[in-house]
């Protein structure tokens, strides 16, 4: 599934990164790599996407999540 | 001065980087821009020791990829030997993702040290960060530092000298290591020869290679035979780019922190200020009160200066009429009075808001506010190519056009912030709502709810089509793009840096400003003047070209009211009234402006000169003319560029005039 579709308060591991050269690189720079928990804080629409990783509070535009893949984490 | 060194401070958005520039630097500092580029450069000096130090702001964002502009100067001033020392920021409180500079910066050859910044925060957190271990693993000194606490400038000091006496350079082993075990990495790295590009090392090269950056490419395509760089390309091929450099960086990243931070497990929400400002329904709302509530603010730190501008204005009786005993010529007098004091008038009043509105929205940056604000509007200004910071200009401009193109500093990429500007000038500011709501309501009474309505909506398709007209140039197809962007925590002000920071930037504004004000008003107050009382250059100008003006529904009268609205908004409705009660053009713009009430028949007077079409086209042409000469010179002030002010005044006036001649022609069909 892709980020934007993860759940307010729900963690979630990213498994994959795609996009144009740009946003990879913009995207590992602000700390989101394959392998990185990442916890959903807010996600409304209309509005980019909050996640807490790394010790880091990030808003991500909504259609630039659509190219992270993540696994939920249950637990 | 027995010498000088050069230091370059780097680091990511939020880690505290422009708090210690100010800090360093304080008064000592210019901003310019980089030669033929439109990226600000923010340089100061400091001197410690007997010795003086350069220091120089590196611009950018989260890397040194060849995303934007700013990023490419950083490196290749880095890579040039221009600084003597790279001092490199994290935010200790986040300090894994925040080393990505270092790890991005490291294979760049240059001597460098690494600031441990808000190491305050970081232990309030109960994190345990072992400095010395981190330098141990690194071959840099690394220092714990927090911008509030004086002991940790004794360090910085220190750590900083020698670092410039010792060169000291990063230990790269283990990163190589780690890139080792990407696929392709070897294969590029074998066919870049050491040193082919100076200032950088193979192995960086290398991995900007696979990150396919397209201006190390270039260079290296440059560099090497055709051969070589076939194979280059071939190579890099299979790469997964990004994704597996930027994985390596942070492997080498948490080999470095391991064993040297110790933290605890905490969980995270969102603090309440958050709540609100995050909420979905009310977000909007909060962000608009805390521009308001700012703004309002922003005039208190302003009154001293504004006062200081209106004890100018009181000179000028007492100067005038000493001039006049001692028998100075009346051309010299009217001069001094109506264009020197004047303008210092304006000027100190401008730098009162200039000062307020720097002193709040600055603070709102280094609070963490700002990126609230971003976050909230990110969706409605990206629609206009702008960041969501960009809502803050505009608000502001409802009050004062100069306020909000000295507010459009916050944003910081420079096309977006010219586009900014552009957009803020299209906001009527609090002189043409003093304005229209009196005009419409002496010519269409209730009516007078529509024009405002009209002008709102008026307002907003200008926003709209400005920005399609400047945007494709100032802000690049590849520009734009959602946001990645940190929510920082909020932080506590750093006072002492924050107030020489807004004392310099004052300063600076004022000698910048003082000769385009001293300029506009001067020509300004040359073609109104008339000798004999009644006519001037202008007036004749306008009388000349009545015809063509009459074509925009504007009357010689009406037009050259229009002119001086240019100049200063304050003025239209006095030249109005004086020049249809046969008074002097000049003199009743600078008594206007200096807050002398319309006269007491102007009802009468403009409903039996204008006509309703006529009062229109002129409340239109007014309001959307150029703010006033103080906005031009914010204009110029912030965007360090007369060609693209002298664009947005052109676009305006002439935007301006096609509104005019719509309205009229509106107006000519209703009534």
């Amino acid at each position: 599934m892709s980020l934007s579709e993860v759940k307010e308060n729900k963690s979630a591991v990213i498994a994959s990164i795609n996009g144009d050269t740009r946003f990879l690189s913009r995207i590992t720079s602000i700390g989101l790599t394959p392998g990185c928990r990442v916890n959903v804080i807010k996600n409304d629409k209309n509005r980019p996407v909050l996640v807490y990783s790394r010790d880091t509070m990030i808003a991500l535009n909504r259609k630039e999540c659509e190219g992270i893949m993540v696994e939920e984490v249950t637990a | 001065m027995s010498s000088c060194a050069t230091i370059a401070l780097l680091g990511q958005p939020n880690s505290g980087k422009s708090t210690l520039f100010n800090a360093l630097t304080g008064m000592r500092q210019h901003v310019g821009n980089w030669p033929g580029k439109t990226v600000e450069k923010k340089e100061g000096s400091f001197v410690h020791g007997g010795k003086e130090y350069k220091v120089a702001d590196l611009p950018g964002s989260y890397s040194l990829s060849a995303n934007s502009d700013e990023e490419v100067i950083t490196r290749d001033f880095i890579a040039s030997g221009a600084a003597d020392v790279v001092c490199i920021l994290a935010d200790s409180s986040q300090l894994q993702r925040s080393l990505f500079m270092l790890a991005d910066y490291a294979g760049i050859d240059a001597p460098c040290f690494l600031l441990l910044n808000m190491s305050d925060v970081a232990a309030d957190q109960g994190k345990i960060i072992d400095a010395k271990e981190i330098e141990k693993k690194l071959g840099i000194p690394v220092i714990p530092f927090s911008a509030t606490d004086v002991k940790s400038y004794d360090i910085f000091y220190n750590t900083l000298e020698k670092a410039v006496e010792n060169g000291t350079k990063l230990d790269l082993s283990k990163l190589s290591k780690q890139y080792e075990s990407i696929q392709g990495y070897r294969e590029v790295f074998n066919l870049i020869p050491e040193g082919v590009l100076p200032g950088y090392s193979s192995m960086w090269l290398a991995v900007k290679v696979l990150e396919d950056d397209k201006v190390v490419c270039a260079k290296l395509k440059n560099a090497v035979d055709a051969d070589t760089y076939k194979k280059i390309e071939e190579a890099k091929k299979n790469a997964k780019g990004a994704v597996a450099t930027g994985g390596c960086k942070f492997a080498w990243i948490d080999e470095v922190l391991d064993d040297a931070v110790k933290a605890k497990k905490t969980s995270v929400s969102l603090s309440k200020l958050d709540r609100i400002y995050t909420h979905k329904v009310w977000g909007k709302t909060a962000v608009i009160l805390t521009v308001l509530l700012g703004l309002i603010a922003s005039f208190i730190p302003a009154l001293p200066l504004m006062g200081v501008g209106s004890a100018v204005l009181a000179l000028k009786a007492p100067i005038t009429s000493a001039l006049y005993s001692i028998g100075c010529p009346e051309f010299i007098i009217l001069i001094i009075g109506d264009v020197v004091i004047q303008s210092f008038s304006y000027i100190f009043k401008m730098l009162g808001f200039v000062f307020g509105v720097t002193l709040v929205f600055g603070l709102l940056e280094e609070v963490g506010v700002m990126a609230r604000i971003s976050y909230v509007f990110d969706n409605t200004m990206g629609k206009l190519g702008l960041q969501g910071k960009s809502v803050m200009p505009f608000l502001v401009s409802f009050g004062c056009t100069m306020g909000g193109a000295a507010g459009a500093r916050v944003i910081d990429n420079w096309g977006q912030k010219v586009l900014t500007i552009a957009l803020a000038w299209a906001v009527p500011c609090g002189a043409a709502w003093a304005t229209i709501p009196m005009l419409s309501s002496i010519f269409f009474g209730p009516g007078a709810v529509g024009v405002v309505a009209a002008i709102l909506l008026t307002m907003l398709a200008h926003m709209w089509i400005t920005a399609k007209v400047f945007g494709a140039r100032l802000v690049k197809k590849e520009d734009r793009f959602g946001m990645i962007m940190e929510l920082p925590p909020y932080h506590k002000p750093k006072w002492g840096a924050l107030f020489r920071y807004v004392m310099g930037r004052t300063k600076e504004t004022f000698f910048r400003v003082t000769k385009v004000i001293l300029l506009v008003c001067g020509i300004f107050w040359l073609l109104s003047y008339s000798p004999n009382g009644n006519d001037g250059v202008l007036v004749k100008i306008g009388l000349a070209i009545e015809p063509v003006t009459k074509v925009f529904g504007m009357p010689w009268q009406l037009f050259l009211s229009y002119v001086a609205s240019a100049v200063g908004k304050e003025g239209a409705i006095g030249v109005i009234s004086a020049l249809y009660n046969g008074g002097a053009f000049g003199t009743a713009f600078t008594e206007a402006m200096n807050g002398a009430g319309a006269a007491t028949n102007l009802n009468e007077i403009l409903l039996s000169n204008v006509t309703k079409p006529e009062a229109l086209a002129f409340i239109f042409a007014m309001t959307f003319n150029m703010p006033c000469v103080v906005a031009l010179a914010a204009t110029y002030q912030e965007t360090h560029s007369a060609k693209w002010t002298a664009k947005i005044v052109a676009y305006y006036t002439v935007v301006s005039l096609i509104l005019a001649f719509i309205a009229y022609h509106i107006g000519m069909l209703i009534w």
